[in-house]
């Protein structure tokens, strides 16, 4: 019910996304919150440069990045015009849990959800969870989708 | 290997597989190439004996080169003629500043202290002098500074730290005859009437099937590269200057930057820099491990002790140290660019070659390292951990 704001602490939605199916749930679980709880969304693409940057190859992965995450959030719009929720997005580069978090710091954030990548145990102990950064370290409750 | 085909298969799959390794543990596929170029080599003469990835064969030799020379145009078409302008000054006494420190200090370090020849040290010196501009703007894009007036004098600076690395590679051993002055006068004309005739034949001719863009900037490269090597000199110097003066123009096209980096990243810097790995010998990096403790700490300490009072001339004083940091990074580029010069040219040996290497990996990854550790995070995330809160009726977790 848009216009009717029934529980004040879920004002502005981040949805950390990534252009996976588990992302494009996490944008519909937060479409659907926005539009009971009249709440503004934020959905925060991060493009990961890769270590130690090389000049060339980071110009390119940036590149390649944002286009892809561009036509995915392109999607994302259209589904919240649908339902008529207030959504913006944005890409930064970095890393992602870490970016998440900064940004949902800044701005004031009142919840974050992410959608669970199921990454194989090999990536997850190498790589670590982005989720599990963003579940640990966020000043706002954090929601994950799986 | 004569057969060319199985020759050609065997290193772009361990092109593939280097790529795959990237993706996998996200790290950047030249250091993935130059490291699987290593162990490929030393596995391969252990297993099958002979010239293992028979390296020096012409044709890898030829697109080795062609990849060094199109990615150090890229890089230098990556410059941003506009910030360089407003910043000029900061940027050009820092830039040189970062270059003359290591240059000078690691030169020492292998005379001095190494004891190698004369001109085997100042190779050491251009080789551990470059900083590397994508881990500084990298960093700076995730912390926000690539905005900030000291961000952009210290992108800028960068610039100028490369520039010093190529001319210094390709004059201090060049042979200074009647050649060198012809290559000098040549590359002058060349590199300020390149900015006004390639738009120009660009608007005339470009944005065909026949991809004649591409075809103009090879023939630059390769005939400007023809005349550096004919004085003695090295290819990739004009090609680094060609891209900072075509930075305005050429390196706004989109499209045409995308299709350069297309045929780099698919066929030619595999081979350079898996190439570039195969040189390097495993036994004598192990044999004398000070080797490169002391060449590392005579990068770092070099270019820190430059940095640290010229950045405060300008009164650039809050975010210092982290740039002090990233700017000690070598870019894996031209530092093995430089050291592949050596090698090829007999100014170092091999052993030298994989000390140098080892240093420019080491030097790369290192201060990454360090920022990701203590920059990053301490930026980035919350201050005070703070108690959950409660929240009615919502499947939510609460931060801890």
């Amino acid at each position: 019910m848009p216009g009717t704001r029934q529980n004040p602490h879920f004002r502005r939605i981040l949805v950390g996304y990534d252009g996976s199916v588990q992302a494009e749930k996490a944008v519909d679980v937060a479409i659907s919150l926005a539009e009971s709880l009249d709440s503004t969304i934020l959905v925060f693409a991060v493009a990961r440069p890769p270590e130690p940057a090389t000049s060339v190859e980071l110009e390119a992965v940036l590149d390649d990045a944002r286009e892809h995450y561009e036509q995915g959030l392109k999607g994302v719009k259209q589904k919240a015009q649908q339902h008529d929720v207030k959504l913006e997005t944005d890409i930064a580069v970095g890393h992602p849990g870490e970016q998440i978090i900064h940004r949902a710091e800044t701005d004031k954030i009142d919840l974050v959800i992410l959608g669970r990548r199921g990454k194989s145990m090999f990536e997850k102990l190498i790589m670590g969870s982005t989720s599990a950064r963003v579940l640990r370290y966020a000043h706002c409750p954090v929601m994950v989708v799986t | 290997m004569e057969n060319v085909w199985a020759l050609a298969a065997m290193w772009v799959g361990l092109a593939l597989l280097a790529t795959l390794f990237a993706i996998w543990f996200r790290i950047s596929t030249a250091l993935t190439e130059i490291i699987l170029g290593t162990v490929a080599q030393a596995v391969l003469v252990v297993l099958v004996g002979g010239g293992g990835l028979v390296a020096k064969t012409g044709w890898i030799t030829f697109l080795a080169g062609v990849g060094a020379v199109i990615l150090t145009f890229l890089a230098g078409a990556e410059l941003d003629p506009l910030v360089f302008r407003t910043k000029w000054k900061e940027a050009t006494a820092v830039g040189l500043v970062g270059f003359f420190g290591p240059f000078l200090g690691c030169t020492a370090v292998a005379h001095y202290i190494l004891h190698w020849s004369v001109r085997s040290s100042w190779l050491a010196g251009v080789a551990l002098s470059t900083t590397s501009v994508a881990v500084v703007y990298a960093v700076m894009l995730e912390l926000g500074f690539n905005q900030t007036e000291f961000g952009k004098a210290i992108l800028a600076a960068c610039f100028i730290n490369d520039l010093g690395t190529v001319i210094a590679l390709g004059l201090i051993f060049s042979p200074f005859t009647l050649r060198t002055l012809i290559f000098v006068a040549v590359s002058v004309a060349v590199f300020i009437l390149l900015p006004f005739v390639t738009p120009k034949f660009f608007r005339r001719y470009g944005g065909r099937v026949s991809e004649i863009e591409a075809k103009y900037l090879l023939f630059v490269l390769f005939a400007m590269g023809g005349l550096a090597v004919w004085a003695g000199s090295e290819a990739v110097l004009p090609a680094y200057v060609i891209g900072m003066v075509l930075a305005g123009t050429v390196g706004k096209d989109h499209t045409l930057v995308r299709r350069l980096r297309t045929l780099t990243f698919g066929l030619l810097t595999p081979f350079y820099f898996i190439r570039a790995g195969s040189f390097v010998s495993v036994p004598a990096l192990i044999s004398a491990p000070l080797v490169f403790v002391a060449l590392f700490f005579a990068k770092m300490i070099s270019k820190v002790t430059g940095l640290f009072p010229t950045v405060r001339i300008f009164k650039y004083q809050h975010e210092e140290g982290l740039y002090y940091t990233l700017m000690m990074s070598t870019g894996l580029t031209f530092g093995t660019i430089s050291s592949l010069f050596g090698l090829n040219h007999g100014i170092i040996d091999q052993t030298q070659y994989s000390f140098l290497v080892a240093t420019v990996i080491g030097s790369a990854v290192v201060p990454t390292m360090i920022a990701n550790a203590f920059f990053m995070p301490r930026h980035l995330l919350p201050r005070k951990e703070q108690k959950p809160v409660a929240f009615p009726q919502t499947t939510a977790s609460t931060a801890k």
